[in-house]
């Protein structure tokens, strides 16, 4: 690697840093806590995947340009240039680590391994060496928006089909499928296709909602790429929207990280204040059923547990609203051990799913969410995240759990009294 | 019409939720040579927008892009 090279990648680290970020890199101890809290080194017992040593390739890059004591006796402080060996080893640590920041929970510094490991991804992009895939869908996401012309009428009439669906499970021929309306009170951003679309709509229609359906889907490869700038450009299309149509709030789906981007990353991205409040979807369908809004029988007499999808619980803070739909819905509701701000990564976070030369690695890093939802017992495990249910779908029919995987909404509407589900259940 | 187009690889992306459809398409056009043609045919109505925006902000070509009853059938050519 030349040194023009070295400046550029340098000079990104240069730029990210800030006091929180030296601290990360200066004050940890070594103590190797971490270990036993990633489900990956656990699953694995590589070193590649030790939370510290992940960090530790940046830190050495960090020692040798950014400390007194690098620079002049690099041997003694471990400092190093990056090269091309150690663009390799920070590739497969970085694109592997889901975000899920359970290593930090663990850590008795708190030191945000996953934060480093976002800098990481940025001087792997100006390294030219991001992944290749995620980097695609951010920019077929964006290029979407910027030439949404055409691509209106294929979307508004896929939008219509579920429209058609809706009517039919609702058995109300004026039920519909809002999109572009002003003054709604709630923008909800699905997914792209009808299965995050379909179940809300129900839910709003019941619950007499004054809503309208976001034209762009919340997932957000940018954020997964590393990009910031990309990563802002996604969510900026649904949050323009929502200032345009004057909403009073944003709904994003069942989704982890378009939850934590839409509540958490996009105020600090853009340094402008949301006039709307975000809220994930549970948090919404939580209060239509305390507050009788939408009524619900308790259908489900097989165990249900609850995966907490690490975007939504220790990193989105919601941990009761899901649990308190689960118990209005099933008589048997069984918590994995450990819960909540503890919970087990079950492997799928971080945009892994969409990199196929990780599928293997990814199946294998699964191996304590299996002995979690094996020793509930549970027949069905619900999650309100996609990429927790296709890894969690996988790890079913690797190890032969024999469960059902299910998004909240369609257990929902699985115990709502829709007369088209109704009539289906008798045609089946 | 695309009865007369030599398909290089054919993928059954039904059931896929989105945005797998095109996630899929893109794992697999490095299979095709480049001016071969993917056959993809997929369920979840969001694939319309998706492999096509795919397609063109990769560069690649989406030769038709069609529903058939309940499946939505493309034909993608590896253009580089
Ligand atoms: S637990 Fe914290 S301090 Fe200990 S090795 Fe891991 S990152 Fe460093
Ligand atoms: S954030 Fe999760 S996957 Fe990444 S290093 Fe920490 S525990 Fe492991």
């Amino acid at each position: 690697m030349d040194s023009q090279q070295i400046t550029t990648l340098t000079g990104v680290l240069d730029k990210k840093m800030n006091r929180q970020l030296k601290q990360y890199l200066d004050i940890c101890a070594r103590c190797a806590i971490c270990k036993d809290a990633c489900h990956q080194y656990v699953a694995t017992g590589d070193f590649t995947y030790l939370p510290a040593r992940r960090a530790e390739l940046i830190r050495q890059i960090y020692k040798k340009y950014f400390t007194k004591t690098g620079e002049f006796v690099p041997a003694l402080y471990e400092a190093r240039d990056p090269d091309e060996n150690l663009l390799d080893e920070l590739y497969e640590s970085t694109y592997a680590c889901t975000g899920c920041r359970r290593c930090m929970y663990y850590c008795p510094f708190s030191i945000d391994t996953a934060w480093i490991l976002s800098v990481a991804k940025a001087i792997l992009i100006a390294a030219g060496r991001g992944n290749e895939m995620l980097g695609q869908l951010a920019d077929a996401a964006i290029f979407k928006s910027d030439n949404f012309d055409m691509f209106r009428d294929v979307i508004v009439s896929g939008f219509k089909d579920i429209e058609a669906e809706l009517k039919e499970l609702t058995g109300d021929p004026s039920a519909e499928i809002p999109v572009d309306k002003k003054g709604a009170d709630i923008l909800y951003v699905a997914l792209a296709g009808a299965h995050s679309i379909l179940p809300a709509a129900a839910i709003f229609h019941e619950a007499g909602t004054s809503w309208t359906l976001s034209m762009f889907e919340s997932a957000n490869y940018g954020f997964f790429f590393g990009d910031a700038e990309k990563a802002r450009k996604i969510a900026d299309r649904f949050m323009d929207e929502a200032v345009r149509l004057g909403v009073k709030e944003v709904v994003i789906t069942e989704c982890g990280h378009a939850y934590r981007v839409a509540n958490i990353f996009h105020e600090a991205w853009t340094g402008k204040k949301h006039p709307f409040k975000v809220r994930h979807i549970l948090e919404v369908i939580d209060e239509y059923i305390k507050d009788g809004r939408l009524k619900v029988s308790r259908c489900i007499d097989v165990p249900v547990s609850y995966h907490d999808p690490c975007q939504v619980g220790r990193n989105g803070g919601i941990f009761e609203q899901p649990r308190d739909i689960v118990r209005a819905l099933a008589t048997d509701f069984r918590d994995m051990t450990p819960n909540r701000e503890q919970q087990w990564c079950c492997g799928g976070g971080g945009g892994i799913v969409a990199i196929s030369e990780m599928d293997a690695f990814r199946l294998k890093s699964g191996k304590k969410k299996v002995e979690q939802i094996r020793a509930t017992g549970a027949k069905i495990v619900a999650s309100p995240c996609e990429n927790c249910r296709l890894q969690m779908e996988g790890l079913n029919e690797t190890e032969d759990l024999g469960v059902r995987i299910a998004a909240i909404m369609d257990l929902v509407i699985e115990c709502m009294d829709l007369p088209g589900r109704k009539q289906a259940a008798e045609g089946a | 019409m695309s009865d007369d187009i030599k398909v290089d690889l054919e993928l059954d992306l039904k059931g896929l939720l989105c945005p797998l459809p095109m996630v899929r398409v893109s794992q697999n056009i490095t299979n095709v040579p480049v001016g071969g043609v993917i056959r993809a045919v997929a369920t979840d109505p969001g694939a319309m927008a998706d492999i096509p925006a795919w397609a063109q902000s990769t560069g690649n070509e989406i030769m038709s892009a069609g529903k058939e009853g309940s499946e939505f059938v493309f034909l993608v050519k590896r253009v580089k």
